[in-house]
């Protein structure tokens, strides 16, 4: 791995953090440390209880930690939901549209803005639509949309996939690594499956839990595009298995 | 809206709340049908239209203003504690507050503001504001916490946080809280009138002969029924019909 902190958007060393809600000092994270290459895609997997999601708030500045340090080499970042958290009283467009608004941009500019990201996922025609009319897939579709209209250089995906069925959710995977291919971005994700994670990414980090920690840390160099019935692509499920097996 | 409808979940959302409509207007055809019948019959003949006109009025004028204040007053608290990190904090002060029975303030009011319309009108200010205000916070501090992330990842930061995230979030929550406080305004504003004696709704049916159902508290109740279906049907229903469409789950 390069050793330039500028190629690292994102370096956590020895971070802890406390659960939110928690005052008697329950660990959430101990002594996590990490660091993202730039324009890599690093997977994140691990039982319930890992931090995962305390780890993606930690990261984003939405809380605090206790110790350590997070070096945050990005410019902006943006986050996919595992609930899509979209706004129900705006409309698709609106939504996508929600970060430049934020960021004041006109509503012309933002706008077009939007409706280019809305056709990069394929939900061009749904751009009146509020979120209660559309399906598991489009709202995710929408959702990451709304991420890609601020020109991320840091994507982060709380389970993207996960509330989504297998063919919805091959197809947005298929169109996610179109969409990481043509920008570039870094991505960090939380992933619950195994075959999911290697054939998206290039390092796994594996977390244990109570207080959540890193077991492992796994780089995967299988050439892209995946061929995910390979038996170099079978031998990594394995190997990975075999990891999380050990920590359970 | 074609797509709203073509949705087969809102579509039977859509046809329910048609049927009420009709529902309600059924009833309301029949009580307006049975007070026409009255009056031809000319059961109303002792009534004084004009002073019931006039009491009805100022009733209504009253607790319009005041719901306006209490509307304005506790949407902008509740925006204001919602948005701040002190919301817990004033949750139990408020709890306090609003379960004082507010009659038991009364004598202040009229001690502070005499016997006049403000004094009315704020009286029940501090009625209608509780069930807003508490609405209102309630639904911020429910709000998934990935929705108010989310907000926060988007830009949605400092003031802006208010007007483009907290208040639209709690549109619904102010809905409801206004039916609720304006029903609330109600009573206050005329149990008001009853007791301070300010003429009103409230000094018109404490004047007629409450000990029996007299032609003009018939008369009475039937024009406050149909000033409560006017805003009902006006405000509250095409409010409560954009609110379910566009914030549906």
């Amino acid at each position: 791995m390069p050793s330039d902190p500028h190629a690292m958007p994102l370096i956590l060393s020895r971070v802890s953090a406390a659960f939110a809600d928690e005052a008697d000092g329950v660990l959430a994270l101990k002594d996590v440390s990490f660091s993202v290459p730039a324009g890599s895609f690093t997977s994140i997997i691990g039982p319930s209880g890992a931090g995962k999601s305390t780890l993606m708030r930690v990261i984003l500045g939405l809380m605090p930690h206790e110790s350590g340090t997070v070096v945050r080499n990005f410019s902006r970042s943006a986050m996919v939901f595992q609930n899509y958290a979209l706004f129900p009283w705006l409309t698709a467009l609106e939504n996508v549209a929600f970060g430049l608004r934020m960021q004041g941009a006109g509503r012309t500019e933002r706008e077009r803005a939007a409706r280019e990201k809305l056709k990069e996922v394929g939900l061009e025609r749904f751009e009146s639509h509020y979120p209660a009319a559309l399906s598991g897939g489009q709202r995710q579709r929408v959702g990451l949309a709304r991420a890609l209209a601020v020109s991320p250089d840091l994507l982060i995906m709380d389970e993207p996939f996960s509330n989504l069925d297998t063919i919805t959710a091959e197809a947005l995977k298929a169109d996610l690594l179109r969409i990481w291919r043509a920008y570039g971005m870094t991505i960090l994700m939380v992933n619950h499956l195994i075959p999911d994670a290697i054939e998206l990414s290039d390092q796994i980090i594996v977390m244990g839990a109570h207080p959540g920690h890193i077991e492992n840390i796994v780089s995967i160099d299988l050439p892209r595009p995946r061929d995910t019935r390979s038996p170099k692509f079978f031998m990594q499920i394995d190997a990975l298995t075999e990891v999380v097996r050990s920590i359970s | 809206m074609i797509h709203s409808v073509a949705h087969p979940q809102t579509r039977a959302l859509h046809r329910a709340h048609v049927k009420r409509r009709r529902r309600t207007w059924f009833i309301m055809t029949g009580v307006v049908g049975a007070a026409l019948f009255l009056w031809a019959s000319g059961y109303f003949g002792d009534v004084i239209w004009p002073a019931l006109g006039d009491a009805i009025l100022r009733t209504t004028y009253r607790l319009l203003v005041a719901y306006g204040i209490a509307l304005l007053l506790g949407v902008s608290i509740a925006l204001l504690v919602g948005w701040s990190p002190l919301a817990d904090l004033f949750f139990p002060l408020f709890d306090i507050l609003q379960n004082i029975p507010s009659f038991a303030l009364f004598p202040f009011f009229i001690y502070f503001f005499g016997s006049t319309d403000w004094m009315i009108i704020l009286f029940a200010v501090s009625s209608i504001i509780w069930p807003i205000l508490f609405a209102v916070l309630t639904a911020i501090k429910s709000a998934h916490k990935d929705l108010s992330d989310a907000a926060t990842i988007f830009g949605a930061r400092g003031v802006k946080r208010v007007y483009r995230y907290l208040a639209p979030l709690s549109f619904p929550a102010m809905l409801t809280g206004s039916v609720v406080g304006i029903a609330i305004g109600w009573e206050a504003v005329i149990g008001s009138e009853i007791i301070s004696n300010i003429s009103g709704f409230g000094t018109f049916i404490k004047g007629v002969d409450i000990s029996g159902v007299s032609p003009s508290a018939i008369a009475g109740a039937l024009g406050i029924l149909v000033i409560v279906f006017v805003i009902n049907r006006l405000v509250w229903a095409p409010l409560l019909t954009e609110s379910a469409k566009r914030y549906a789950e």
